[in-house]
């Protein structure tokens, strides 16, 4: 089975925590969450190419809501206005940015 | 474990219990609970056994087991063992928002057309119903819903005040299909957006009331619906319908990479038209060549929950309505559904109790 969350919730004032069903604990800062957004909106279809200029997402772009996409993922309203990015669990898990996790990359 | 009187015979009879085991969650029946009350009184012992779901595929087996094993307490000489069942839910993460009542919902899926997904769903239903769940069918299967003609369905379903759609009942599975809202000559064409919308309204407007399990029989393939559903609900799991080709299981396969990659659990897969019974003769014949479905299901790590043979009374029973699990459930073709759907209901129970699926996710943001 994939990574699931236990827990969803807030770490500082907009960040996102995940602590998840291994007890491992990732915490992603809200703008870089953002700018990492894989829709089709923000990344080309086709090249995999990064369409969202960083420079056009507000430096306090931050969560609104978060909702879960069936059992494999979550969805994110931001404050920009942005909300189609699905934020799948096994990417989530793939990119901690704890010590430990970056260390076995 | 509720008991009346908990006498050391109770204690007798409850240690004598735990050599009961469970051969499909591998524990014995005492430490997972399973014995509900035992009463005695003058030498005659009244034990209740509750299974996780009434479709225990060796439910008989346990009972007899249970039986013996009372009657080895000294000073017992009478054992009346009584079986019941309470289908745990596998429901997880966000399922108050769609399908409130429902404990299990299950896809039928296959990764191509006409490998029978939807006689194979129809009689899974009516089996779970027979085994005495409480069971609903949504026919989902938008390019060709055939669920109302399997089972012979005229009737379409009515609304309540709230505007909510009350199932068809038929053979007392509670049945919505597309086929209801669809003329039989029209063709769906719909598309992307419009699908999702129907499977909103098909999701949310349906008042199915308690439900044990909720078959889906999904139309074919890996596209939109299938998605989508993954999306909204969380599955107990999907399980894949093939027939024993190559070519078949090839396209199954696709089916099972996609429910992994949407985190679905695959519970198992079901190999239709695996053999051929001669009408005149009864002989077997092995026209796709018996046995591939099982050997694919083994090499992708999945249960193999049984075959199911290609026999002309069943093609007949579903053209006119009467399934053979109404009309013969001793014929060799409605045993193989109620084979097959006791397998999966036992992996629906090991999902649940080894909670694989259904955690909640606590979301606080």
């Amino acid at each position: 089975m994939h990574p699931t969350p236990r827990e969803i919730t807030r770490a500082g004032q907009h960040d996102v925590k995940i602590i998840w069903n291994d007890g491992h604990e990732s915490v992603y800062p809200a703008r870089e969450l953002r700018l990492s957004c894989t829709c089709a909106a923000c990344v080309e279809e086709m090249t995999g190419r990064k369409t969202l200029r960083p420079d056009s997402v507000p430096q306090d772009v931050h969560p609104l809501g978060i909702q879960l996409v069936g059992r494999y993922g979550i969805q994110i309203n931001w404050s920009d206005g942005h909300h189609t990015g699905i934020y799948t669990f096994e990417t989530l898990r793939a990119s901690c940015a704890c010590p430990q996790c970056k260390a076995s990359r | 474990m509720t008991t009346v009187e908990k006498s050391p015979i109770v204690e007798q009879i409850l240690a004598a219990l735990r050599n009961v085991r469970d051969p499909d969650l591998g524990r014995d029946i005492v430490s997972l609970g399973f014995v509900k009350n035992i009463e005695v009184s003058s030498g005659k012992a009244d034990v209740t056994i509750e299974l996780t779901t009434p479709a225990c595929p060796v439910k008989d087996k346990m009972k007899e087991e249970a039986h013996q094993l009372v009657l080895s307490v000294p000073g017992i000489r009478e054992a009346n063992v009584t079986m019941t069942a309470q289908v745990r839910a596998t429901a997880g993460p966000s399922s108050s928002q769609f399908l409130p009542g429902v404990r299990n919902t299950i896809a039928i899926a296959s990764g191509k057309g006409g490998v029978g997904k939807s006689t194979v769903s129809a009689n899974l239903a009516l089996a779970l119903q027979r085994s005495g769940a409480s069971v609903g069918l949504l026919d989902a299967d938008i390019y060709g819903p055939s669920i109302p003609t399997i089972l012979g369905i005229t009737a379409k379903p009515a609304a309540t005040e709230r505007n909510f759609l009350i199932p068809v009942q038929q053979y007392g599975v509670k049945v919505i299909s597309v086929g209801f809202f669809i003329g039989e000559e029209d063709a769906v064409i719909w598309r992307g957006p419009m699908l999702n919308k129907l499977l909103d309204q098909f999701l949310g407007t349906v008042e199915w009331g308690d439900l044990d399990y909720l078959v889906i029989d999904l139309p074919p393939g890996t596209g939109d619906i299938q998605l989508s559903l993954c999306q909204k609900i969380p599955l107990a799991g999907a399980i894949i319908v093939s027939t024993p080709q190559d070519v078949a299981l090839k396209v199954a396969q696709k089916a099972i990479t996609m429910f992994r990659k949407l985190n679905t659990p695959v519970l198992g897969m079901i190999e239709n038209m695996s053999y051929f019974i001669c009408g005149h003769c009864g002989q077997r014949e092995e026209i796709f060549g018996s046995g591939g479905a099982e050997k694919a299901a083994q090499r992708l790590d999945i249960p193999f929950l049984g075959k199911i043979p290609l026999v002309t009374s069943l093609r007949a029973s579903s053209d006119s309505g009467r399934p053979e699990i109404i009309d013969n459930a001793q014929s060799p073709v409605a045993q193989a559904f109620i084979h097959v759907a006791e397998n999966m209901a036992a992996q629906i129970s090991i999902a649940a109790m080894k909670g694989e699926v259904g955690q909640e996710v606590k979301i606080s943001f």
